[in-house]
């Protein structure tokens, strides 16, 4: 049978119940040779690694040497009760996940085309970076064995799936030929540890001083802790949310905050304020900041949207405030967060004239960061905080060619930790033209530096707010592009993939023409002169 | 949105030349000396055959320049200011009609913010990705202005940003705003002005302000502590609040507590007449002085403010009055926007966007044929200081500031609502945005060119 013909009806069946088969299939408990069937000119095998991760990889008879190596985002490591939003009923799991999501239509595009996808489900949830990039070396190799027509290996991910894949890239560069981080968490450590233990700090300060938020118990009652956490957190939300427009603060709030209340300052300047403190997106999935229902035009961009669009981030920050800082702690083994020296004032200043009305002005500026200022400080374990660094420990540098795909308004993986990459390379990129200069000033001879990065960019459109016929923001329309959380077509995780096996056939991305073509076809952009603002922690 | 840019590698790979800061490597001294006879003479080739119309930066073509502005055209705080693109587009056709500047066209892309710096942000973007313009020129209100010059990373990408329509002293600030130039006074400024004449005229009385919540009024704040000014009352507004049904009356209601013998409005045009409307309908008249930004007597009586009302308050302008027909920039004005602007009423609002329009035209011309960002931004730092203009006050452009008008002239509106200098004749303060004195100006501006057309 000739290649092409192969092909085409690969395409096909590939995003057939053969694929959903293999992704149940059962995975052994322990390392072992992984167990493979094939059905339709598709193999699908199953295995665990080492330290049980079950894994899974997929190939098609058109195998064209190229595998992806996906590494999937957060998943709790603990049960979520009922009724909590987002993961009310999630269950701890470790089936693996081969491509972004188990999405057939991302597979079967990508086995379409010849390459190959492997993932593992990994032995540890929560905060597992250590523990999936062990998997991953060994599943690499697992891989390569059982495909020895193997020739480049790319590591992707998304969310906390790019800390798993940049640390892979950045111990063990010779194991992968490029790389993709879609949604990319890649930042220090302190910085996202400060996104969200400071909203979640500014939150329980005004809003329910109860919360506990750092500082969990070991074991059960942690869990348990936690846990109340969360049902407190989106009780005191779901309050807020009823006080929108009256201002009301929720009856939970902490005396300074029914003072605010008394003096005026409406809860949703509280909201706006903690969320420009700690750097959440002022837009969301429903929310564009510019638009307005019919008669209120321009002040409920002006007065209400900021905090609609915290509000509506809020659920995602919190919630993984809770979920990371219990695992964090448990596993650093004290509190990893420490906001003594944070001044909050110099977070908002340049934003209080932009926000000046859904913050009440300065003068209820000032009073809220009064009662910031007068507020207990979370005060962290030294060697916690250590401790936690080497859970996260990725330094930003790039050693294969990386295709980043950020989001501009993601609540949970902020833009600034995409920027944060870009800005880093920049700096790696000099070092070496500076080096090679130096090479050209002893030996006469010049050879550039290498571009290894490629940035695209889901831009938020300036309006996609829908209102309801009485007015309120439709939060049950379609999302806004360029908002949201790793929320990519299948189209646009292809073309990522594809960008990157390319670039690992011969290490040279294509000029600019080519790049920013394939990203418009997706919806993406590609703009060098794009810039995200940094996590408010790093100024 | 999606640009088309040289890549990263395009930039970094395929610029050996670039990376060795000019120097060609591996090449004999004979070939080298070749090479370089062979680019002086192409050089020379290339300036002979350089045509004004060769430019390649976005927004410029042979034949047009593109400019773009955002501003309030809709929403509470329009009024008045929404005249301003009008009266730009006005002087620039004319300039257009007259040959254009250095064979270029001038064309304005016009958007409306509402007075919403999130908009505001969105429509720049919009100016600058899809419309692709030269520069932004105008743009209104400190916040909006502010987000703008942040959000579309203006300094990153080297936007200009002309003459914007704002007094927050910050924008003078060529650290921090390398590329984005003032034209109004700061309202630090004209808050020591205000201070003076305080000092002068109403010392030991009870002195009552109502200001904007945020940057705008913060400047205007320490200008009046610089000014030793002390309030017996101060009320603070949101910016937007104004809008918002009876939060003007409790302003009037708390004035009438505290009692002050004069009440500054140092606030925006829909803020200001909220104000005087309400003053109005709760019989409270006081000594009233209006600060520049929303004292135009047209705009306020758009805002249902008669004229009649604001009879014998003071005001402030660092421009002639729009009714001083004596004034050889007010009158070439007042031809151009009868010809260019027809049926719209004359007045600050006109005489700002045409002063505005004036000042870039000549930026334009200054920056010379192969224009271009940088060249431009040159060109208003080495030459703007001089640029003839109506202003009254010495304009402080340099290379180390930038920094626009720099004092005020005071005087009293009459029942027609027209601001008319006291005594007859413009008694010009200058000043600083820092701790200098407030000093009558010695200044003596250029005169206008012929027709009102740069040279």
């Amino acid at each position: 049978m000739k290649i092409n013909s192969l092909k085409k009806k690969l395409v096909v069946l590939v995003s057939s119940a053969a694929l959903v088969t293999g992704v149940t299939a059962v995975v052994p408990a322990q390392a072992a040779d992984p167990a493979c069937t094939t059905a339709s000119y598709v193999t699908t095998c199953v295995g665990a690694t080492s330290d049980t991760a079950p894994y899974m990889f997929i190939t098609t008879a058109a195998f064209n040497g190229t595998v992806l190596l996906w590494s999937h985002g957060l998943r709790p490591n603990v049960d979520i009760p009922a009724g909590i939003p987002g993961y009310g009923g999630y269950k701890v799991t470790n089936t693996p996940e081969p491509a972004p999501g188990g999405d057939k239509a991302i597979i079967g595009a990508l086995l379409g085309a010849g390459y190959g996808i492997a993932g593992s489900g990994f032995s540890r949830q929560g905060v597992n970076v250590q523990q999936a990039v062990a998997a991953n070396v060994e599943l690499i190799d697992i891989f390569k064995k059982k495909n020895p027509t193997t020739t480049k290996v790319v590591a992707w991910g998304a969310s906390l799936g790019t800390l798993i894949t940049q640390t892979l890239a950045e111990k063990h560069p010779e194991l992968v030929d490029a790389v993709a981080l879609v949604c990319p968490a890649t930042a220090p450590t302190d910085a996202l540890i400060s996104y969200f233990g400071d909203f979640m700090w500014g939150f329980k300060t005004f809003f329910d001083p109860t919360i506990k938020g750092f500082g969990y118990s070991a074991g059960a009652a942690g869990y348990a802790e936690s846990m109340g956490d969360l049902v407190k957190f989106f009780t005191a939300l779901g309050k807020l949310q009823a006080g929108l427009v009256s201002g009301a603060w929720p009856d939970t709030s902490s005396p300074a905050g029914k003072a605010l209340e008394a003096a005026k300052v409406p809860s949703r300047s509280a909201l706006t304020l903690i969320g420009l403190m700690a750097g959440v997106p002022m837009r969301s999935e429903h929310i564009d900041g510019t638009s307005g229902p019919t008669g209120s035009e321009q002040l409920f961009p002006l007065a209400i949207a900021p905090a609609v669009a915290v509000l509506e981030n809020a659920g995602t920050v919190g919630l993984a405030e809770v979920l990371l800082m219990a695992d964090g702690e448990a596993q650093s083994g004290g509190i990893v967060f420490d906001n003594t020296k944070t001044d909050y004032a110099a977070r908002v200043d340049a934003d209080k004239d932009v926000y000046s009305m859904a913050l009440s002005g300065n003068t209820a500026v000032g009073a809220m960061l009064g009662v910031l200022a007068a507020s207990p400080r979370v005060t962290g374990s030294a060697a916690a905080m250590a401790k936690a660094k080497t859970l996260l420990a990725i330094d930003g540098t790039i050693k294969d060619p990386t295709v980043l795909l950020t989001t501009e308004s993601d609540q949970f993986t902020v833009a600034g930790a995409g920027q944060w990459m870009i800005d880093g390379y920049a700096e790696q990129y000099a070092a070496a033209k500076a080096a090679a200069l130096k090479a050209y000033s002893a030996n006469k001879s010049y050879t550039a530096p290498v571009n290894n990065l490629v940035a695209l960019w889901a831009k938020t459109g300036s309006k996609y707010t829908k209102f309801t016929a009485a007015g309120s923001p439709d939060l049950s329309a379609a999302i806004g592009a360029g908002t949201g959380h790793c929320k990519f077509t299948p189209a646009q995780y292809v073309a990522v993939a594809k960008m990157a096996a390319n670039v690992a056939k011969d290490g040279k991305f294509p000029n600019g023409g080519p790049i920013a073509t394939a990203a418009r076809k997706v919806g993406l952009s590609y703009d060098n002169k794009f810039r995200a603002p940094l996590f408010k922690s790093l100024g | 949105m999606v640009q088309s840019n040289r890549s990263d590698t395009e930039e970094r790979n395929n610029n050996p030349a670039r990376a060795l800061d000019g120097r060609k490597h591996m090449i004999g001294k004979n070939r080298r000396k070749l090479i370089a006879a062979s680019a002086v003479i192409a050089a020379g080739s290339m300036l002979l055959a350089a045509a004004p119309a060769q430019a390649a930066e976005q927004g410029v073509t042979g034949s047009t320049i593109k400019l773009g502005i955002t501003i309030p055209m809709t929403g509470i705080a329009s009024p008045g200011y929404n005249k301003i693109p009008g009266a730009m587009k006005a002087y620039f056709n004319y300039v257009n009609a007259n040959g254009g500047v250095n064979g270029r066209k001038i064309n304005l892309v016009v958007k409306d913010d509402q007075y919403i710096p999130t908009l505001a942000v969105a429509k720049a973007n919009e100016l600058i990705l899809k419309d692709k313009v030269f520069a932004l020129i105008g743009t209104l209100g400190t916040a909006s202005t502010k987000a703008i010059s942040r959000s579309a990373q203006l300094s990153a990408r080297g936007i200009p940003s002309l003459f914007v329509n704002t007094g927050f002293s910050g924008f003078a600030d060529k650290k921090a705003y390398p590329t984005s130039f003032s034209l109004l006074p700061s309202y630090q400024m004209e808050a020591k002005v205000i201070g003076k004449y305080l000092d002068e005229n109403y010392a030991g009385k009870k002195v009552g302000l109502i200001y904007q919540d945020d940057d705008f009024g913060v400047d205007a704040l320490n200008g009046f502590k610089q000014a030793g000014v002390n309030f017996a009352i101060k009320i603070p507004y949101a910016s937007g609040s104004q809008g918002v049904a009876g939060v003007a009356g409790t302003w009037i209601t708390k004035l009438q507590a505290a009692a002050p013998d004069v009440v500054i409005l140092f606030g925006v045009s829909s803020a200001t007449a909220a104000a005087l409307g309400n003053a109005y309908a709760y019989k409270y008249a006081p000594k009233w002085i209006l600060g520049s930004v929303g004292g135009d007597a047209t705009t306020l009586a758009a805002n249902k403010v008669p004229p009649a009302f604001l009879a014998g308050a003071k005001g402030l302008s660092f421009a002639p009055a729009p009714s001083d027909s004596s004034d050889e920039y007010i009158k070439m004005f007042m031809e151009v926007n009868a010809t260019y602007n027809k049926g719209v009423t004359f007045d600050n609002n006109v005489v700002a966007g045409m002063t505005s329009a004036f000042l870039a035209v000549q930026a334009i011309k200054s920056a010379g044929a192969n224009l271009t960002r940088k060249g431009l931004i040159a060109a208003i730092e080495k030459n703007a200081a001089s640029f003839a203009n109506p202003g009254l006050t010495p304009l402080g452009y340099s290379a180390t500031s930038h920094v626009g008008a720099t004092g005020y002239w005071i005087g009293t509106y009459d029942a027609t609502g027209a601001l008319k200098p006291d005594g007859g004749k413009y008694t010009v303060y200058t000043t600083d945005s820092g701790t200098g004195a407030v000093v009558v100006s010695t200044y003596k501006r250029p005169a206008m060119p012929a027709k009102g057309l740069p040279n």
